[in-house]
């Protein structure tokens, strides 16, 4: 206890003697004596489990051509969301198609009903509203946002995208063209290329190797032909989810939703995303992107994690938080910022997707220490292993999870976000509100099995973005090394 | 160790015992409920607005500390900022030096080890940052209403007891030196915003880098740190910040009770430099690897609060705000030469820049691209915009102010933001009135009074070989290009 800290204390009771004992507090707006004990050295004052969605407002129902609606009833700013999710992404390409979705979804956004590209912006954009069209590894969403006024204008329009969309073919070679340069101006950013080189050398030909958006050989020849096909395949109301915030009557939206959706038709055949991942290498992969200008290395290292719906994906996450994924609370970032000023940030992360995205660690050092950095975090993972969080640790992380996750689901939107992506997945309804208390019940020894299950340092691959005279030198008795041009 | 910070913490001693809490001076500050109809003439039923902030209170403690205060029970989160009049403008010998001391403030204290304060409002949930700009240091965490007390405490603590050490310092200036690498040195992007504010101001100090010029990163000493705490973290130099889930009256006391021991200082002495009248277009060249080059342009432009921000806002979102935009629609859409286009007036507290920002397709020529783009910049300057602009661009202004309502964090960053720049919160019945006021004449007059080409400054970001092709092929423009 530091010096002032005694003070006070001594004068707090110094104070409180002086009182004499039945008598009230003349002033009710006193402020509270002074701790003998700095809060901080108290134990963590336990918070009341809060309901996470709030039960009044969340409204859920079907219509009859299977579209699923997730509304969430919100009327303390007059703005309204609204949107439509599509159960399929990327990760229903093949290689060769890699990038279709991505492509599909920008061409959607070129276009709808009787509005072309320009003609489309302009009239949400003279709203003061925004739309937007995106495609990620397991869903398309289309959605837009804007005044709640406005909300019959803007499921038109969301109608148009999704039921309507023009895919024309002077669009088409924008988008393309759009998504080729694009993909060439990524290579100015030294983490992209990192992260990059780090699939690429993780996932060999499966299309987890490829970016979201694809690789110029698949994408130089996507036409208009391929984004229909698309569209006709995967856009059916069995296989959509249709999701709304904001100020909106829950009997108008009924209403509306049933006009603009009811006669949409269609289902979509099972779709098996291809599941087999390549095996992994049973030693260090490691591969250097050569850009001598740069001062700094960009560090891409890990091997493939596990799946969004995979049973130990909570004890994972624990896991990973006392890792690398809780910021200045996780070891890699106590021992190579903290400590040894080796870079700004240090994080890990699971990548969930269905099949299992790559578990990861990215950072970034003058690229002389390297070397440094690599024996950092191979050591930190091998104690990992050796020493999973537990105790103490343990519970700070328990509480820093749930404590993030309700920080993260602190507007309407996000929880809407949250509330569709279990529907993607086909996760439990009710795991929002489950969540802390599945957390909570988290062994150590779950946490200290998934660790010896889920982490392999022996067969790590690495990508190193950088000089690649000065970085190869530090690393080639580490294993073979491979250095590319950018 | 004993660095000196806060020394008249014994002699204000007194004013922390615990003597009813409202005798104290209190300036209470009401705002009328702004009741807002987005648009006159509307049919609508629901677009009335009231002010989220118009129930924010203001209490100033006897040491002349600023607290913001605004409940709301809605969300399940409360935030708690502390805003400094502090940033790399305030910066006389050493650059960079407001923003490395802002990272020392989460290296320990006399009771705490080093990202100890980070740890333990991480362990309990929270999340806890901090940031600096030209104008202010904001320290911020937003955690649970039962956790607050605890914030409380260690920003307290922090306050009285930080303790700077040799080691820590040379540990942390190497984070330092990795952030500048990361967000400067080797970014396309960084770069060109570094010699962007090196052009467009030449005598204030806003030319500097918030992060800092490397030597001086790299020669501060933990004495210039205890001069830098000492004369700019004074209470009387800080706003809190909070708004959330929490109770205001037990939460001003504990704000009282941890805070009111501060010492009031003599404010820093404040001179800023005047820019001096731009007499011609200035240029600088950053030869770096890219395969997109980049085009930034800027424009001296009026501080924070002046009349023709508003008009200078309806210009950037007429240039670009959306995919109907004029710089998207000509650039991006139509001749196909650029990635995106953007511009944008960032008010600051002693100035401003109105300043664009291209993103050139690779293989699109950079030189005919910056051509298309002080082409529609002339435009904007000679010809009256249309009523349809005028209005779009008028509503996603408004609903850009509306927006930003919707965690606590961003209630409390406009809280901060408002007050420590203008001393008051302006109402939002106001600034929606400012934007409506905005006249198409308007618009062209200050397109005419800031944007003008002999008062801009433009910066390239162009690859090796590109640069000696634009050499050979156009020898005299490197004549435009006086060193400066």
């Amino acid at each position: 206890m530091s010096v002032i800290w005694g003070k006070w204390g001594a004068m707090c009771l110094f104070l409180l003697a002086c009182a004499a004992p039945n008598r009230q507090p003349v002033d009710i707006v006193s402020p509270p004596v002074p701790e003998k004990i700095p809060l901080w050295e108290l134990p963590p004052v336990d918070s009341p489990d809060r309901p996470v969605v709030p039960s009044n407002g969340l409204h859920r129902w079907e219509l009859k051509n299977g579209l699923e609606v997730i509304f969430l009833e919100d009327h303390r700013l007059p703005f309204v969301e609204l949107g439509v999710t599509i159960k399929v992404g990327a990760a229903s390409e093949s290689i060769e198609e890699a990038g279709l979705a991505v492509f599909t979804a920008d061409l959607i956004e070129k276009g709808a009903g009787d509005l072309g590209a320009l003609e489309l912006s302009e009239k949400l954009e003279t709203l003061g509203a925004t739309f937007g069209v995106s495609a990620s590894w397991d869903s398309s969403t289309v959605s837009t946002t804007g005044l709640a006024r406005d909300f019959s204008t803007l499921i038109d329009v969301l109608g148009d995208l999704v039921l309507r969309p023009k895919l024309s073919s002077d669009e088409a070679r924008r988008a393309r063209e759009e998504l080729l340069a694009l993909l060439e101006r990524e290579k100015d950013d030294p983490g992209s290329l990192a992260s990059r080189a780090f699939l690429s050398a993780l996932y060999n030909a499966h299309r987890y190797s490829a970016p979201l958006s694809g690789v110029s050989n698949s994408i130089k020849n996507f036409t208009e032909d391929n984004a229909r096909e698309f569209h006709d395949r995967f856009f059916r109301p069995s296989n959509a989810i249709f999701f709304a915030t904001g100020k909106i009557k829950p009997k108008v939206l009924r209403e509306k939703i049933e006009n603009v959706f009811g006669s949409w038709k269609g289902s979509v055949p099972e779709i098996s995303a291809d599941a087999i991942l390549p095996p992994e290498s049973k030693m260090l992969k490691i591969v250097i992107i050569d850009r001598p200008d740069l001062s700094q290395a960009q560090v891409r290292i890990g091997h493939q994690g596990i799946g969004r719906t995979d049973s130990r994906r909570l004890a994972a996450s624990l896991m990973n938080l006392s890792f690398g994924g809780a910021g200045f609370s996780s070891r890699l970032m106590s021992r190579i910022r903290g400590r040894e000023g080796l870079a700004y940030g240090v994080y890990s992360y699971f990548t969930l997707r269905r099949n299992p995205g790559p578990f990861v660690i990215s950072t970034a050092t003058r690229f002389s220490e390297v070397r440094r950095v690599v024996d950092l975090v191979l050591f930190e993972m091998e104690r990992l292993k050796r020493e999973p969080p537990s105790g103490q640790e343990l519970a700070s992380m328990k509480s820093l999870s749930t404590g993030r996750f309700s920080l993260r689901l602190e507007t309407s939107s996000a929880l809407l976000s949250s509330l569709v992506d279990l529907s993607v997945y086909s996760l439990p309804a009710d795991s929002l509100d489950t969540f802390r208390d599945r957390v909570m019940k988290t062994t150590e020894g779950r946490v200290s099995s998934v660790a010896q299950s889920l982490l392999r340092p022996e067969s790590l691959a690495i990508a190193i973005v950088g000089p690649a005279k000065a970085i190869r030198a530090q690393l080639s008795d580490l294993g073979a090394v491979e250095v590319f041009e950018p | 160790m004993q660095v000196g910070l806060l020394t008249g913490f014994q002699s204000s001693r007194e004013t922390r015992l615990p003597v009813p809490f409202f005798a104290f001076l209190l300036v209470w500050i009401g705002f009328s409920v702004a009741s807002i109809a987005l648009e006159e003439h509307t049919e609508m039923d629901s677009t009335s607005v009231v002010d989220p902030l118009s129930q924010m209170t203001t209490t100033t403690l006897s040491n002349g500390l600023t607290v913001l205060t605004l409940p709301d029970s809605s969300t399940p989160v409360v935030s708690f900022q502390i805003w400094v009049q502090a940033g790399s403008v305030d910066e006389t010998n050493f650059t960079g030096i407001a923003h490395l001391f802002e990272h020392m403030m989460f290296r320990g204290s006399k009771s705490l080890p080093p990202e100890a304060h980070s740890r333990l409002i991480e362990a309990r949930g929270g999340r806890v940052n901090a940031f600096t700009s030209r104008d202010v240091t904001v320290y911020h965490a937003e955690v649970s209403r039962e956790n607050l007390p605890l914030v409380i405490a260690l920003e307290s603590e922090r306050l009285h007891n930080l303790d700077i050490s040799k080691s820590s310092l040379a540990s942390e200036r190497q984070v330092v030196l990795e952030e500048r690498r990361l967000r400067t040195e080797d970014s396309p992007t960084g770069r060109a915003f570094e010699a962007l504010f090196a052009q467009v101001f030449q005598a204030h100090s806003y030319r500097h880098p918030t992060i800092g010029w490397r030597s001086d990163i790299e020669n501060v000493e933990v004495e210039h740190c205890q001069e830098f705490f000492e004369t700019f973290y004074a209470p009387n130099n800080l706003v809190i910040s909070i708004a959330g889930d929490f109770d205001e009256e037990e939460t001003l006391s504990l704000v009282q009770k941890y805070f009111a021991g501060l010492s009031r200082r003599r404010p820093p002495v404040r001179t800023p430099r005047k820019e001096p009248e731009q007499t011609g277009p200035r240029r600088a060249e950053v030869i770096f690897p890219v395969r997109s080059s980049l085009i930034a342009v800027g424009w001296s432009a009026p501080r924070a609060g002046h009349s023709d921000g508003p008009a200078l806002d309806v210009a950037s979102e007429i240039l670009s705000g959306g995919r109907s935009s004029r710089l998207y629609r000509r650039l991006v859409y139509e001749e196909e030469i650029a990635l995106s286009a953007n511009g944008y007036y960032w008010e600051l507290s002693q100035g401003g820049v109105f300043y664009a920002f291209v993103r050139v397709r690779p293989g699109a020529s950079v030189v005919l691209t910056e051509s298309v783009f002080f082409e529609e910049i002339e435009k904007i300057s000679s010809l009256e915009v249309s009523e349809k602009e005028l209005k779009k661009a008028k509503r996603n202004l408004e609903v850009a102010l509306l927006k930003g309502h919707t965690t606590s964090h961003s209630l409390a960053q406009r809280m901060g933001s408002e007050v420590i720049t203008f001393g008051r919160v302006r109402p939002l019945a106001e600034r929606l009135q400012a934007v409506r006021a905005v006249t198409a004449e308007d618009v062209r007059r200050v397109a005419i009074n800031y944007l003008a080409k002999t008062r801009s400054s433009t910066v390239n970001v162009i690859a090796p070989d590109l640069h000696s092709q634009i050499l050979k092929s156009n020898p005299a423009s490197n004549l435009q290009s006086p060193s400066q």
